[in-house]
């Protein structure tokens, strides 16, 4: 008797949440205010959480600005402010290192007061083939993208709980996803990062049902510099994202509270095809969209200062 | 022009190549695959001394494999090493190694080299469980949970796939857990390490097809809570679907999968069908599905195992 009730409600709520969700596809959900809001973001001095800032910027939250790189971090500060941003705190912090990250996590609190949307942002990438990867980027790799998550959650959680008012926003990569060729470190900490927000996600929000918000971003190759040098074999398919656009579909995911974000939409389809095919095809497949020659003449940041036009002409 | 043409010839070959491999993973569903003979591999498993890793030491024994273990308990180990050669090994080699520490997996391998042999068959099993709330979990803990699951195959993986590489001969096997897949309620940690874990062993995999080093295989396992005292005390409300597994049964089938050099292995079949489902329903509707099934509640019980971790 049990059991049929439990399935009743199941396939119940299931519908509903189903339904809900088409819904949702044809009249776009209400984007939350977040003036006043307090906004970290890590790694903010660059690319993705620049552009992030800066969109924040404008609604009137107040940002918190983390990054390794000091004077980066005080150019975003500066154009934040441009931007209209009302309160902007920019601190030196190596995400890497539990102890910085614990001490400037407290100085945030002081300061500033608790963090009620956090950003898991900063990233590196190593971008050669395992066996060339010294062991020591290895470990940098695992400790920036995935392990410093741990630490500043740790740091913020707790007063979001308190107040049962909060967002985790972690970004992961298409990497998080699928393995990728001359990937191996970044893939397994991104897959990582990912895990553990969804962990997060499941625990706070399905099962303590608490008020958290959680959004968990995967894209593809973004043209920020850090992917310098990669290609893409289907333009259409699987494009070298823009900046700008990665940036505003992440923006507006937060404010519509959305828990997955995939980018391109194509890769939605990539995985589930993925779970879908055998190995083999799997193979198949990628070798087609050209993922195991995409990394092939990755240089990364160092690449970064080139001009445009040098860039668009690698990538045809 | 040409390159109309040129893209068009490409896109055939693709769908040359997706047939094939579709018609074959077909009647691979009907016949058996060819298992291959491993007895003379030198097969590692890290882990040796309690559980999955005992278990699969004794497989590999009866398989004629000579079998390197390592553990970071000596004792278990030492048992381990027994059982194999009762079961029929001629050559067992015991090591005692803390894998979260990377000088030491270096030194031991080091020594495996010297005194064994090439690794043929890396099978990365070792795996630690904290069981606590990552708010209540000391960073340590934490740290200690990835030093193990995940940054022990960092080590191993250097220290043994170059000679794979040069002999183009060799099999990766990562231990992970269908944690490592999906996220679970109550075990941020180790699921993170368990994700990286298939994380890198998959873009490994990538990177071993496009250095076109057919000569290694890779298998990545995922497990649903098996029944070796790792995860006591934890349930689940579907034992029909999501059953808590038999530890003889996830043996059998992982060596089975291992023979047969399948890419992925799921235990039981009913996680295909649930990541299949997670990977295109919105997310609180596959939720439902999870709650349903139990799983959000499936550690609220857990004791782990009783010895200090």
């Amino acid at each position: 008797m049990n059991t049929i009730v439990d399935t009743a409600i199941f396939l119940g709520k299931f519908l509903y949440y189903f339904l809900e969700s088409i819904a949702f596809k044809i009249i776009p959900r209400r984007k939350k205010d977040v003036a006043g809001e307090i906004v970290l973001i890590t790694g903010s001095g660059s690319g993705l959480g620049r552009l992030l800032a800066l969109h924040f910027a404008r609604t009137g939250a107040i940002l918190v600005l983390w990054d390794i790189n000091q004077e980066s971090n005080m150019e975003t500060c500066r154009l934040a402010k441009e931007k209209g941003g009302v309160k902007v705190f920019a601190y030196k912090c190596d995400c890497s290192n539990r102890q910085e990250v614990y001490s400037v996590a407290d100085q945030v609190k002081k300061e500033v007061g608790d963090v009620t949307i956090l950003i898991n942002n900063a990233g590196v990438v190593t971008g050669k083939p395992f066996l060339d990867i010294p062991d020591h980027m290895l470990e940098r790799s695992f400790y920036v993208n995935a392990i410093s998550h741990f630490w500043i959650c740790k740091a913020f959680f707790p007063a979001m709980l308190q107040a049962n008012h909060g967002h985790l926003v972690c970004i992961s990569s298409m990497a998080g996803m699928v393995g990728t060729s001359r990937l191996s470190d970044y893939s397994a900490s991104k897959f990582a990062a990912f895990g553990f927000a969804e962990s997060l996600f499941l625990e706070y929000s399905m099962s303590r049902k608490t008020n958290i918000k959680f959004t968990l971003v995967c894209p593809y190759f973004i043209k920020t510099g850090m992917f310098e040098g990669c290609t893409t074999k289907y333009p259409f398919l699987l494009p070298l994202l823009e900046q700008e656009y990665v940036a505003q579909k992440i923006f507006n995911a937060i404010l519509e509270e959305q828990v997955y974000l995939l980018i391109p939409k194509f890769a939605y389809f990539a995985v589930i095809l993925k779970h879908l095919i055998s190995p083999k095809m799997m193979i198949v497949l990628e070798e087609y969209l050209g993922a195991d020659t995409c990394m092939d003449s990755f240089k990364g940041r160092m690449e970064a200062n080139k001009p445009q036009e040098e860039v668009e002409r690698k990538c045809q | 022009m040409s390159s109309n043409l040129k893209a068009a010839g490409k896109f055939l070959v693709f769908l040359g190549k997706s047939l094939f491999s579709i018609l074959e993973a077909l009647i691979f569903g009907l016949i058996p695959r060819p298992r291959k003979n491993v007895a003379g591999e030198i097969v590692l498993i890290t882990g040796s001394g309690s559980g999955l890793g005992r278990l699969l030491a004794l497989q590999f024994a009866r398989l004629g494999s000579v079998l390197v273990l390592w553990d970071i308990n000596s004792e278990g180990n030492e048992e381990t090493l027994q059982m194999a050669r009762e079961a029929g090994a001629m050559r067992v080699h015991a090591y005692t190694c803390d894998c979260s520490r990377k000088e030491d997996v270096y030194r031991v391998a080091n020594q495996v080299k010297k005194e064994v042999g090439d690794v043929s068959i890396l099978i990365n099993n070792a795996g630690i469980v904290t069981g606590k709330n990552f708010l209540n979990c000391p960073d340590e803990l934490m740290e200690k949970s990835f030093d193990v699951n995940f940054k022990a195959h960092l080590w191993t993986y250097k220290a043994f796939l170059p000679a794979m590489i040069a002999n183009d001969h060799g099999h990766l096997v990562c231990i992970s857990s269908s944690a490592g897949l999906v996220g679970v309620n109550g075990l941020a940690d180790y699921c993170a390490s368990k994700f990286a874990a298939v994380g890198f062993a998959e873009s490994m995999f990538v990177e071993t097809f496009a250095l076109k080093q057919k000569g290694i295989k890779t298998t990545i396992v995922c497990p649903f809570f098996i029944k070796t005292g790792m995860f006591e005390g934890c349930t689940t409300r579907c034992p029909l679907l999501l059953p808590i597994l038999d530890p003889e049964y996830t043996v059998r089938k992982i060596v089975d999968a291992i023979l047969q050099e399948r890419l992925y292995l799921c235990i039981p079949k009913f996680l295909y069908l649930m990541l299949f489902l997670k990977s295109f329903l919105p997310a609180k509707t596959g939720l439902i599905i999870g709650e349903y099934l139990g799983i959000l509640e499936s550690m609220e019980g857990f004791t782990g195992q009783k010895k200090k971790v």
